[in-house]
């Protein structure tokens, strides 16, 4: 599969179903390990790098029972809109984007599984779901370990698990990640303190992009911080009742901000969608909360039905890297507001395949 | 203003020293800064890291590690064997350099463990001994050293080396028998 394939589709096909939420938007599993007796990227040379990859390549790509098909792409080789765009569609991490000369990937055709050979350690698989899905995402990412774990000897100790990089990761190496849209406890301002509360229980919230970064359009991630001394099913279990509380404080904002308000809502979440339909100039931050409200709206029943997918795609290709990939040419900063504006209304005017004459389809999907 | 160090560079760190209640002021560019106060100053290439957050938790501990510095110096220094990191570098870093540095740092480990981590030993999944195809390739690498040793008349290598070979022979064995 050559590169163009991951880049052109700007929804991959993982994220092509209607879920059954509209507060999670998906959920993602990272396996970090090493290479037995093998430096760790911080401190090998180039040449241990080169030894990982095509250690890499001979398990993943030349064995006859390989079931997985993955394609191999190196980092060095890539220019930086490309690699911009990967990061955008979440399937590399922005540190090995950042590389000059090693670092490589594997992907599978629909873009659920990622594994990220000489990033922070030697391996990172990566496995990603729409909706909830910690049990389904985790178990795909365990059988690809396993699979590795069959031709590939790993750092590994009975006393301190799977070694890693960082002692942040060491043990299991698992991070579950889940995003969620949380405009209703942004609005009322209970984020802050439930950040708090979850630091207290071992979880991380951070914005779209992981670590250091803000969140845009009310998307947060939510993730375990601890990965020695807990048993995965333990963090899987522990995550996902976390993210359920989350949800169910979500559910009851957004029932307070109706009762409360409910014109001076309507009238914020319409102008939102007035805005992304005919404003002419978008700069991420607005086409974000504009997005973000439209969510909401839609969610609520104060705005007209528009698929989730819709609106997952419409998140996805105002980005950056997405907008020049779609237009074909690298923009100015101001260029690129003019035509994220122009593409989000080309997107939102698009006939869904599958509304029944504007009838409330968009539930039964 | 250039460096002070250096006198090449473009000077962006300004270091305050106290000598004896009186503060003097000293421009470094950004390498110079490092080698010289390596705790004073984050290098910043990751805003708000968890490696940062570390450093950050254990910024008391310079103070134990320079103690430790002082009494391991006449001993042994403590580097990690196989890829050279110190503690300090950890420290500077947040992450170690191999698979060894856990073993090398054992003593420091436990503690930093138990502020990040819910405990200090790994309840998960246990990995499974190497396959026998994986033994056997070993054993055939360590026949080979073997082979060199005698060559090179180090005979206690050759000697602990055959003891290895016939400890993972025996593995293999038992493994069949298991199986059987």
């Amino acid at each position: 599969m050559n590169i163009e394939h991951f880049l052109t589709n700007a929804s991959p096909s993982w994220m092509q179903h209607e879920s059954d939420s509209d507060i999670v938007i998906s959920t993602r599993i990272r396996l970090a390990r090493n290479i037995a007796n093998t430096r760790f990227p911080i401190s090998f040379t180039e040449q241990e790098a080169q030894l990982i990859e095509e250690k890499m390549m001979q398990s993943l790509l030349s064995s006859y029972d390989n079931p997985y098909q993955f394609s191999y792409f190196q980092i060095k080789d890539m220019p930086v809109l490309q690699r911009q765009i990967l990061v955008e569609k979440h399937l590399i991490s922005p540190n090995l984007a950042r590389r000059k000369k090693i670092g490589s990937f594997f992907l599978t055709k629909d873009e659920s599984i990622s594994i990220l050979v000489n990033e922070e350690d030697h391996i990172r698989i990566q496995s990603l779901t729409q909706g909830m899905n910690l049990k389904e995402a985790f178990d795909k990412a365990r059988n690809i370990d396993r699979y590795l774990s069959k031709s590939i000897a790993y750092a590994y100790e009975d006393r301190y698990g799977y070694l890693t990089s960082c002692p942040t990761n060491v043990g299991t190496g698992l991070r579950a990640s889940v995003m969620l849209h949380l405009p209703a406890l942004t609005m009322m301002k209970q984020m802050n303190p439930l950040i708090q509360m979850m630091t207290r229980l071992g979880m991380v919230v951070r914005g779209i992009y992981g670590e250091g970064s803000e969140n845009l359009g009310n998307i947060y991630q939510i993730s375990n911080q601890i990965t020695l001394g807990k048993s995965e099913e333990t963090i899987l279990q522990e995550l996902q009742e976390v993210v359920e509380q989350v949800i169910k404080k979500e559910e009851l904002a957004r029932k307070n901000l109706l009762m409360r308000a409910p014109s001076v809502l309507e009238d914020r979440l319409s102008r939102s969608l007035g805005t992304l339909k005919y404003a002419k100039i978008l700069t991420s931050e607005e086409a974000a909360s504009c997005l973000s409200n439209v969510r909401l709206g839609v969610s609520l029943g104060l705005l007209e039905a528009i698929s989730q997918r819709k609106l997952n795609e419409c998140m996805l290709i105002m980005q950056p890297g997405l907008i020049q990939q779609y237009i074909g040419t690298t923009l100015q900063p101001a260029e690129r507001d003019m035509y994220r504006a122009k593409l989000l209304q080309e997107k939102l005017n698009e006939q869904d395949e599958a509304t029944n004459n504007g009838e409330k389809g968009e539930d039964f999907l | 203003m250039i460096c002070e160090h250096c006198k090449q560079r473009h000077a962006n760190v300004t270091v305050t020293q106290v000598h004896n209640g009186q503060k003097v002021e000293r421009h470094y560019c950004e390498v110079c800064a490092t080698q010289f106060h390596p705790f004073q100053f984050d290098v910043n290439e990751e805003p708000a890291s968890l490696q940062q957050l570390i450093s950050n938790w254990f910024n008391f501990v310079p103070v134990n590690a320079k103690k430790e510095s002082t009494t391991t110096n006449t001993n042994s220094p403590k580097s990690c064997p196989s890829c050279g990191f110190t503690y300090r570098q950890f420290l500077k870093q947040g992450k170690f350099g191999c698979g060894q540095c856990y073993e090398t740092f054992s003593e420091q480990l436990p503690q930093l463990l138990e502020r990040l981590q819910a405990g200090t030993q790994h309840v998960g999944y246990m990995e499974e001994g190497p396959s026998k195809e994986k033994v056997e390739q070993q054993i055939q690498e360590l026949r080979t050293s073997l082979q060199q040793a005698i060559a090179e008349e180090r005979f206690e290598d050759a000697a602990s080396i055959r003891d290895e070979v016939r400890e993972l022979e025996s593995k293999i064995r038992q493994e069949g028998e298991g199986n059987a």
